[in-house]
């Protein structure tokens, strides 16, 4: 099993991710799509960490799931906050702001 | 600045050009061979074969909503405990490598701190 | 080709810390984190002074030994056997970035704590309140949360890291450091919440996206170099046979996010929404702060692993991205000019000008090293000018808050023509027009860049500077000339740190115009990035 097929499924999965974002309409589905993209990079990381024969991308994927977590619980309280307003949270929904 | 060096993107711009091509084809083909027929419960979420009930965003307690945050946040914090286990009884590192440690978790223990005045950990 | 690593085969030795170089950063993260402390046990009443207090004083502390650190040009950590730990460097231009966006912080931290002009502040007193439900109505008449002092404090902290930040690892830390709080300060307006919230959710949506590109181009780059510090992706690109896929690649994702935070074209989208919707304090800290974390950033990022500074003279990439990087500053340039034109609120039209900015930053950034010094000054005089600009907006209110439509504004002049003359002083800074701070920032900057052989680039600047003047001396006009309309909004008398705010500006505006040689003699002595 070469480590390529891992860089594969990464780039896969951030491509998906990216879509996933730029397509869906429900602020929480838009925000997992981030996650699924921070995933692939952590993927990419560790698959690069074997192939390079350091240590250090395993490191670095610990440091970007720590930042994953602080991102989750900062967007699902503004998420949540304007939900409570609006009582949808629809992306297309916000759209007080625009000229 | 040559004009191979400019001929270096036009593979560049010929391959977006390209990509928006095919992606216009494929959606004009795509709305040219398919059939319409719209109706209202093709349009409701799929759950397995059962009407959904109500929407999604169902009424719960909001402690379980910052109980899981705060899981969240020291349960990921966690992770870098393990590489500092794997190191701190190295030579060279002893007290120091302890007192940072020491340093990381009271800053997240900063964060109980304020969730516990707060009145966060309360289960009313 | 893969090998297994384990820890028992690493030699893993303990670096040597400079404290002094990291002072600064810890006094403000250390400031922070006290701060919550006080937000958890102070009594309500006594929150507020203590924590403008620790503030300013936790600022002007790092100030002091930012100072202190000057001349030094060298790693913060120092490996016994002799091997580069990068993390933080401290050099020439890290440490006066890190200066400019303390010494602006502090202007931005009165402008969060200004009480007076309206009563209980631009914050909400409980975010988790339902906008527009009867609590929130019960909750207008508390004093806004003062959370947000320590919440600046960490974004401000996120910003120096990230200027200094060798590594790229670190550079992804500090950005989401300074990003996170932003996301949250954006929300928290005490009037107008639907539109804060929304903003807040534009900008958290967006900034999150921009930043998995910027990791996902990071572990492309670790993938081609073998490591994430700045000089070795430079050393490597000279010796690696690598994949030029990996390396591309990273770097354009590495931009994507690099130039979503400086508000570059075609990443722009958020921004006047964005600085539309926050609180105008944390517009103007994000204006002015934001702005020079994040060209710095791409000072450091392009100047230093990808420009090859260290050698001027020897291989380095900038053939492959200069032509992209110069395509989206024409662009930024062209398109936040024209746009600022049609603008008719005041906070729109200074988003779009900051975007036009962003461009004439990165024309500093494409001329590399040469232009290093200008565009340090650019991002002095553009900081302390929009600083002032939006203290004064917070000032003109009618019964609704904030009057930021721009017809509300028109004859203003005659009804308060102080508050009007400083306007008007701001807006021809902002144009460029002689002896203003702006036209020596855009001088020195386009100057520079010309000595470096961008001369497209610079003609570009200068025309679409002559349209973004426009705008802004519509707004004079608007002030002097235009008739009053009936229910004109009032100029408010300022408090004493909205006073000191616009003060403070105004006189950084008019002296980095008359004597523009002191600030570019401190750039010039700050050399360049270390990057052997």
């Amino acid at each position: 099993m070469t480590p390529t097929y891992y860089l594969v499924l990464a780039a896969a999965l951030f491509t998906i991710g990216a879509v996933g974002v730029l397509v869906r309409r429900n602020a929480i589905v838009v925000f997992m799509c981030v996650e699924l993209m921070l995933n692939a990079a952590n993927l990419t990381l560790v698959t690069f960490s074997r192939i390079n024969g350091t240590l250090d991308g395993q490191i670095m994927s610990f440091f970007v799931m720590v930042v994953a977590a602080a991102e989750v619980v900062i967007g699902l309280a503004i998420i949540m906050s304007i939900y409570r307003s609006r009582r949808s949270a629809s992306v297309d929904d916000a759209n007080l702001l625009k000229y | 600045m040559g004009t191979t060096y400019l001929a270096s993107y036009s593979t560049l711009g010929f391959l977006l050009v390209l990509g928006v091509l095919v992606s216009i084809a494929a959606f004009a083909a795509n709305r040219l061979l398919r059939t319409q027929a719209p109706s209202p419960a093709k349009q409701t979420t799929y759950e397995c074969g059962l009407d959904p009930v109500g929407d999604g965003w169902a009424q719960m307690q909001i402690r379980y909503y910052v109980y899981a945050f705060l899981y969240a946040l020291f349960a990921v914090e966690s992770v870098f405990l393990f590489p500092w286990a794997v190191v701190y009884d190295r030579p060279g590192f002893g007290v120091t490598a302890a007192a940072e440690m020491g340093v990381f978790v009271a800053v997240l223990a900063l964060g109980l701190a304020y969730a516990w005045r707060k009145g966060v950990l309360r289960w009313l | 080709m893969t090998t297994m690593v384990s820890a028992d085969t690493l030699d893993i030795s303990f670096p040597e810390v400079d404290y002094l170089a990291l002072a600064p950063l810890l006094i403000v993260f250390g400031a922070a984190c006290v701060g919550i402390l006080l937000e958890a046990f102070l009594p309500r009443t006594r929150r507020y002074s203590a924590q403008l207090v620790l503030s300013v004083v936790g600022l002007v502390a790092a100030l002091v030994t930012i100072v202190m650190n000057v001349g030094e040009d060298r790693p913060a950590f120092a490996m016994s056997d002799g091997s580069r730990v990068d993390a933080i460097v401290i050099d020439g231009p890290g440490l006066f970035l890190m200066g400019a966006i303390v010494a602006m912080g502090v202007i931005a931290v009165l402008l969060i704590a200004e009480r007076r002009v309206s009563a209980g502040g631009a914050f909400v007193a409980h975010a988790a309140v339902a906008a527009d439900s009867k609590a929130d109505a019960a909750q207008a008449r508390h004093p806004g949360a003062t959370e947000v002092f320590p919440l600046t404090m960490f974004a401000i902290g996120g910003m120096m890291l990230f200027c200094v930040a060798g590594d790229l690892l670190t550079m992804f830390i500090a950005l989401e450091a300074f990003s996170l709080p932003l996301y949250l300060l954006c929300g928290l307006a005490r009037r107008r919440r639907l539109l804060s919230q929304e903003a807040a959710m534009k900008y958290f949506l967006l900034g999150a996206f921009a930043s998995a590109f910027f990791i996902y181009g990071v572990a492309l780059l670790y993938g081609y170099a073998g490591s994430v510090q700045l000089v070795d992706i430079n050393a490597a690109i000279a010796a690696s046979g690598n994949s030029q896929v990996l390396l591309l690649s990273g770097l354009a994702m590495l931009a994507v996010g690099l130039l979503f935070k400086a508000a570059a074209v075609p990443f722009h989208v958020w921004t006047p929404d964005v600085y539309t919707g926050a609180p105008t304090p944390v517009t103007a800290l994000m204006a002015a702060c934001t702005k020079v974390a994040a060209i710095g950033g791409l000072l450091r990022v392009f100047n230093v692993a990808f420009g090859n500074s260290g050698n001027p003279g020897g291989p380095s990439l900038a053939w492959d991205w200069r032509p992209i990087l110069i395509a989206i500053a024409i662009a930024t340039m062209v398109i936040g000019a024209i746009l600022a034109v049609t603008q008719t609120d005041i906070k729109r039209l200074l988003a779009y000008s900051s975007i036009a900015n962003a461009g004439y930053l990165l024309v500093g950034v494409i001329a590399l090293g040469q232009a290093l010094g200008a565009t340090l000054f650019y991002l002095v005089a553009y900081g302390f000018t929009v600083l002032a600009a939006f203290a004064v907006v917070t000032l003109v209110r009618d019964s609704q808050g904030e009057a930021t439509h721009l017809s509300r504004w028109a004859g203003l002049a005659k009804r308060s023509p102080r508050f009007a003359v400083i306007f008007t002083l701001l807006m021809l800074a902002f144009a460029g027009i002689p002896l203003t701070s702006g036209f020596a920032a855009k001088f020195a900057v386009f100057s520079s860049a010309l000595e470096a052989g961008q001369t497209s680039l610079v003609i570009v600047g200068v025309l679409s500077s002559v349209i973004l003047a426009f705008p802004y001396l519509k707004v004079v006009v608007l002030l002097w000339l235009s008739q009053p309309v009936e229910d004109a909004p009032a100029v408010s008398m300022p408090g004493f740190m909205t006073g000191t705010a616009v003060t403070v500006g105004v006189v950084f505006t008019v002296l980095l115009g008359l004597a523009p040689q002191v600030l570019l003699n401190i750039v010039d002595g700050a050399g360049q990035f270390l990057a052997k």
